[in-house]
């Protein structure tokens, strides 16, 4: 039926040795982790990938868990099912409900950590949630016949428009670490179909420590798919350091100010993505003060 | 690129594309009639395939990750004792999902039934899943990949409870 379209070649490493010498020989091949974003893509097939496809299918040093006091690393190519169904003990709930939130048990078994981190161009749940978690990534960069190792926050992978970068063309990332250390606020809200409808769609995550009376550690992170990637650090340390139940007027005019700083710096989310996420996030803080008179 | 794998219990070596999508591959190359999708890849979740017993979207497949693999479609699907379990729940509740969606929906609940199933054998002390309250939230979420609009939540989740008495009593049948 495609006559003319030419079978891509399909390398596939199991070791990240033997990956850093496919990827110094075919730089722009294109790395597949789990292939569900890039295979629902309107162009995917028939089409050529000119350099090949680098499955990371085989290479087993992704494929781990880990963990010891302080923090949990997991692997690029887990999957969300196995992680969900491993980590139900040691993850945070927030980042449970998220990988929960991902799609159905027959979409998670193909939704890869790393894949979901790598899309390049549409932020979705899982980054919203491990930037407010404070998780940082693994990144192999190769670059001119040389490797390097980088430990990247993941608040800083993506641009403000929630655009990936690495760093360099040809990198990988390899695990994620997350601290074990985590707030006993936490609340994650999508709205939308972010995977059918990703336009009318938004993401709505927040971090933090209660102490005595008072919050702190506070992390905020709104995204919206293909549109904004933002994290407040001035609603943030607004709201690091205040007393709890935070008055009313002071919810009502945080909101707002979220809102004018998200007019302010993207222009592309629709009215109606802004109301929602404004009222989610004053949601959140009346649940904040209900939590702290009970 | 030469694939071989298990396709509805036969052997075969295909010729195809490597990125080619496994529902393009069952549609075209072996003219599979089961499966009738055309959505590229948006999860219209009408083109599920057990690929080495997991139901998936064969949408979201390329073919260089089938190598090897054991993939059942709903054509041979429908011959098993499964199966039957769920056609006798769709008699005894006397609804059936539309001919557009029906194999999918089969699909998707046999794909709920082994997860219950599974979950049950890991508590062995625990009461069989009958008695056990069903988690609707979960199996509507399951239940949703399918976008189809012929059937309303509840009428499936009671096909699902039905189904889900039908194969418990089967399995206790063989045990005893």
């Amino acid at each position: 039926m495609y006559e003319g379209v030419r079978s891509p070649l399909v390398y596939t490493p199991r070791s990240i040795g033997e990956f850093s010498t496919i990827i110094f020989r075919h730089p722009q091949a294109i790395l597949w982790a789990g292939g569900t974003h890039l295979m629902a893509s309107p162009d995917y097939y028939p089409s050529e990938a000119r350099d090949g496809i680098i499955d990371l299918a085989f290479m087993d040093e992704l494929k781990r868990i880990t963990r010891n006091d302080r923090y949990v690393e997991i692997g690029a190519m887990v999957t969300a099912r196995q992680l969900l169904s491993a980590g139900r003990l040691l993850l945070p709930p927030i980042l449970q409900q998220t990988l929960r939130s991902m799609g159905t048990q027959i979409v998670r078994r193909q939704v890869t950590v790393g894949g979901s981190l790598c899309i390049s161009d549409a932020r979705l749940s899982l980054s919203t949630t491990l930037a407010i978690l404070s998780a940082s990534a693994e990144v192999k960069r190769y670059d001119q016949g040389k490797v390097t190792t980088v430990w990247i926050p993941v608040a800083k992978l993506y641009d403000k428009e929630g655009k990936l970068n690495l760093g360099s063309k040809s990198a990988l990332l390899t695990r994620i670490r997350i601290g074990l250390e985590f707030g006993d606020f936490q609340r994650f809200v999508v709205f939308g179909d972010p995977i059918r409808k990703s336009d009318e769609c938004g993401i709505v995550a927040l971090h933090a420590k209660r102490e005595q009376n008072g919050l702190s550690k506070v992390q905020f992170c709104v995204t919206f798919p293909r549109k904004a990637f933002h994290i407040s650090k001035d609603l943030e340390s607004k709201l690091s350091g205040s007393a709890l139940p935070i008055h009313p007027e002071k919810v009502n005019m945080l909101s707002h100010e979220l809102v004018a700083e998200l007019t302010k710096m993207h222009s592309t989310i629709s009215d109606l993505q802004l109301e929602r996420a404004r009222r989610i996030f004053e949601s959140f803080l009346h649940d904040l003060n209900s939590q702290s008179l009970s | 690129m030469k694939i071989e794998c298990t396709i509805d219990g036969k052997a075969l070596t295909l010729s195809v594309n490597s990125n080619k999508p496994l529902s393009l591959i069952l549609m075209e190359d072996l003219e599979n009639q089961s499966l009738t999708s055309y959505c590229r890849g948006n999860a219209c979740g009408n083109c599920i395939v057990m690929v080495n017993d997991e139901a998936v979207l064969s949408c979201l497949v390329p073919a260089f990750r089938i190598r090897g693999a054991k993939i059942r479609t709903f054509e041979n699907y429908q011959r098993s004792r499964q199966y039957r379990d769920i056609e006798r729940a769709y008699k005894a509740t006397g609804s059936r999902p539309c001919p557009a969606c029906f194999n999918a929906r089969s699909m998707i609940i046999e794909s709920i039934l082994q997860d219950l199933s599974s979950s049950n054998k890991q508590h062995a002390t625990a009461p069989l899943a009958k008695d056990v309250k069903l988690d609707k939230e979960k199996i509507i979420r399951e239940l949703s990949l399918n976008t189809c609009q012929c059937m309303d939540m509840a009428e499936l989740i009671q096909i699902v409870e039905v189904a889900l008495g039908y194969r418990n009593r089967r399995r206790r049948v063989r045990r005893s």
